[in-house]
């Protein structure tokens, strides 16, 4: 379970995410969405430690993680996606992946490896290098890819679907709702499309101006009067 | 025995047989051998630095004059056998690594600017410390390389295959280091820090081992040197030269390889004192800096890269 309480992000007077309290279960899908600023990131960005918040607590596992660097919440099971992938430039593939696996949360086998390879439709470029010779689409299945091999309880999404073509998106799809079965890990996943969202998640939260202001299921969200209002599902009510 | 093992074996018979041999009487060449080895066992630990921590270094001589003083010092106040010393001088360069640890957190030109400033603060605590290092008098008669099972190592054919046998455990390390899961997280990191922190890489812990390496490497050499020169001097330990040498002889050889700048240290070195030296007898070294920049325009990777690629070139073309 991560549960973040009363969480407070502010940037040089701009307040990007504010007092935040939300639990995030490790055996289902939770969707994170919201306009373009809500603080969607940033609070990715906190959790995962890339930024520190000006209040609150995060616990993942009853674990204090605010007192623990941006590696020791990898190896605490708390994986994480860039919406602009970022892949460990000048290895390859396969490499990116063994470093994951090396000083992530450590019982990833080799098979595993391989596994996770196969799954995200990377087995055939893994002697690739992954800074210059993949796709965009392959790029996203690499930062999926690495996030699997730290061995995660929770992995965070960050926009994995933005910029793909239709049948890359809907291959996408199709992957990440095996990976929740197949990999026994949690997902919140930040995506713009109500479609994907609804189609995926067990449950969104809404975030607007860095605050919470929705949270159930798909229906019950994308139905309340604020999320209308607030996001850019007016069609969806 | 694969053509790999028998050219190492063919390399190791050439540095180890056939160039005390052949040149072992010519103490001038050997002085000048000993002294290119020493900087390129320099020029390899500043390279490790770059190439594995990601870090640009204009302050070995920091480490390089901590060695050899710590290790001048034990063998002549406390009478420690010089070998000994010698690998204390090492773990002295890497204790006072410490002190810079706070510049890790620096990147680019402002880790550089950083520890070269160092470098200056322990080049003056050498010289105001008079009572324990003889301040800008320096040191004297430090003990030379003692004579072991018969083996004169303070002759200049055991200098030679004393700073020969450092350098070349040096490349091991740092190959098996290059070689390892850090060594590839290491690679990793220069350029995408925060991606390889998000997969579990202490990347502020690799990164002081680097330095960590990377000082005890050049304290080592220096400790060596204190002892094959006998004679030490804030000037001479922290000298600005032990910084800029290695890093002129690493991007010559080619920084990116392992033995790359030993390989420049050579032939920088032997050219700058054989050839240059002839022309411009003051003054000299500033022909290596037209060296440098020749090379860098006609082989950006160096110059080992540029044999190999050589080499290559003609196995494989059609006959």
């Amino acid at each position: 379970m991560l549960q973040l309480d009363n969480v407070t992000v502010r940037f040089d007077g701009v307040t990007a995410v504010n007092g935040l309290t939300l639990s995030i279960a490790v055996d289902q899908v939770t969707g994170l969405v919201g306009p373009n600023g809500a603080g969607k990131t940033t609070l990715f960005n906190a959790i995962s430690g890339l930024v520190r918040p000006s209040a609150g607590r995060i616990v993942f596992d009853t674990v204090d993680v605010l007192k623990a660097p941006v590696y020791r919440r990898a190896r605490l099971g708390l994986g994480r996606t860039f919406q602009v992938p970022q892949p460990l430039n000048g290895l390859t593939v396969r490499e990116n992946l063994l470093v994951a696996q090396r000083f992530g949360s450590g019982s990833v086998t080799a098979s595993r490896l391989n596994e996770i390879l196969d799954f995200v439709g990377l087995a055939g470029k893994a002697a690739r290098d992954a800074g210059s010779e993949l796709s965009l689409s392959e790029l996203k299945a690499l930062e999926v890819g690495k996030a699997l091999a730290t061995n995660p309880k929770l992995l965070l999404l960050d926009e994995v679907l933005a910029g793909l073509e239709t049948t890359g998106k809907r291959r996408f799809m199709q992957m990440l709702k095996d990976m929740h079965a197949k990999f026994g890990v949690g997902i919140l996943i930040i995506e713009h499309d109500i479609e994907t969202i609804s189609n995926l998640c067990n449950r969104v939260a809404v975030l607007n101006f860095g605050e919470l202001i929705a949270d159930g299921t798909p229906d019950e969200v994308f139905r309340d009067p604020a999320v209308i209002k607030s996001y850019t599902g007016a069609e969806h009510a | 025995m694969n053509a790999r093992n028998i050219m190492i074996l063919l390399s190791m018979a050439a540095l180890y047989v056939a160039v005390p041999l052949l040149l072992g009487s010519n103490l001038y060449v050997m002085s000048l051998l000993v002294a290119s080895m020493a900087i390129g066992g320099v020029a390899l630990a500043w390279a490790l630095l770059g190439n594995l921590g990601g870090m640009v270094s204009f302050g070995h001589a920091a480490f390089f004059g901590v060695g050899s003083y710590v290790s001048a010092l034990l063998t002549m106040k406390l009478g420690l056998p010089v070998f000994a010393a010698i690998l204390l001088g090492g773990v002295g360069a890497a204790v006072a690594s410490v002190a810079m640890l706070p510049t890790l957190r620096l990147r680019g030109p402002y880790f550089a600017l950083a520890i070269l400033a160092y470098a200056q603060i322990f080049r003056i605590l050498a010289t105001e410390w008079q009572s324990v290092t003889g301040g800008s008098g320096g040191l004297s008669n430090i003990p030379r390389l003692p004579l072991i099972a018969g083996i004169d190592f303070g002759s200049k054919i055991g200098n030679y295959l004393v700073i020969l046998t450092i350098v070349l455990i040096f490349a091991l390390i740092y190959q098996r280091i290059r070689a390892s899961h850090y060594g590839t997280a290491l690679r990793a990191m220069h350029d995408s820090e925060d991606a390889t922190r998000i997969v579990g890489v202490n990347s502020t812990f690799l990164k002081a081992m680097m330095l960590f390496v990377s000082a005890f490497m050049t304290g080592v050499v220096g400790a060596f040197n204190a002892h094959y020169i006998n004679f030490l001097e804030p000037d001479y330990g922290f000298s600005g030269l032990w910084s800029t040498l290695p890093i002129v002889a690493a991007i010559f050889g080619g920084y990116r390889t392992i033995l790359g700048p030993v390989i420049g240290a050579v032939v920088v070195y032997l050219v700058d004192q054989l050839v240059f030296k002839n022309f411009i007898p003051s003054g000299h070294q500033i022909m290596l800096g037209a060296l440098l920049a020749g090379m860098v325009l006609f082989s950006p990777t160096g110059l080992l890269p540029w044999v190999v690629d050589k080499f290559r070139r003609t196995r494989d073309a059609p006959a």
